[in-house]
């Protein structure tokens, strides 16, 4: 007990300050929204009516390639008197949705990486 | 513990203190990084597009080659130490003196996978693939 309470002290007495900050880019990929494309039924125009314009545009072998983005940074600082410890965390979602060249939708690939996404200060370990 | 041993351990933490100060330790990871045990599931020939994102989730983008289509992962985990020797000097000097060493390494990783029309993986890689770089400040 006297040890602990030694170490919170301590903790109080080197703790300097604390930080917390979040940067985004791009809207939210909703899967709500995502589970409405159906492979071989929906359309082009569906798809841009659904998600908007997308992100990028690409050709892949004589298919269209949307492409949908999301960035999600959180960061946090641990400011002792005697050391800083921060850690910056990056995620993506990524969405992208082949078009056939007849005009419906061929594949759809997508995750929500950014779902686990923590504030971590600790820089080592995993 | 006498006077002696106690004014000992109380210098003894304040050089430690203030060799410590100025000391930062960062750290930047952009998404999963990925080993080869984690991508060891992927047999060429064999494995779809569709397995690889059921585990390792959407890639990072997907372009077109001659052979197919390249889809990449892109993963980073950086490193950064710092310290300021120049701290053990700031009680005795009217100025204030600065001897930093610091280290990071920056540079994104990629894992790449060719897959042909069927959307099954032909070839896989890593680009660039570094091992994890350690915490030294020692620039040297």
């Amino acid at each position: 007990m006297r040890r602990v309470s030694m170490l919170l002290v301590m903790m109080m007495l080197t703790l300097n300050a604390c930080a917390f900050s979040r940067g985004t880019l791009g809207d939210e990929i909703k899967t709500e929204t995502v589970n409405l494309i159906k492979k071989g039924v929906t359309t082009r125009a569906e798809v841009l009516a659904l998600l908007g314009a997308p992100d990028r545009l690409l050709q892949l072998n004589g298919r269209d390639l949307f492409q949908y983005y999301r960035y999600d940074a959180k960061v946090g600082s641990l400011l002792l008197i005697v050391a800083n410890f921060s850690r910056v965390s990056i995620k993506s979602d990524d969405l992208f949705v082949v078009i056939a060249r007849e005009g419906t939708v061929e594949e759809v690939i997508a995750s929500k990486r950014t779902e686990g996404l923590e504030f971590r200060f600790w820089p080592f370990g995993d | 513990m006498t006077s002696w041993s106690r004014s000992l351990t109380l210098l003894f933490s304040l050089v430690l203190a203030a060799a410590l100060s100025g000391c930062n330790v960062a750290r930047l990871t952009i998404n999963t990084p990925l080993t080869s045990d984690s991508v060891a599931f992927i047999t060429e020939g064999r494995t779809t597009l569709a397995d690889v994102i059921a585990t390792l989730g959407a890639p990072d983008s997907m372009t077109d080659a001659e052979a197919g289509t390249l889809v990449t992962y892109r993963f980073l985990d950086a490193k950064y130490s710092r310290v300021n020797f120049g701290w053990l000097l700031k009680p005795w000097s009217p100025v204030d003196p600065d001897l930093v060493f610091s280290r990071s390494g920056l540079g994104t990783d990629a894992f790449e996978l060719l897959c042909d029309n069927n959307w099954i993986v032909t070839h896989q890689a890593f680009v660039r693939h570094r091992p994890a770089p350690p915490f030294t400040p020692y620039p040297f």
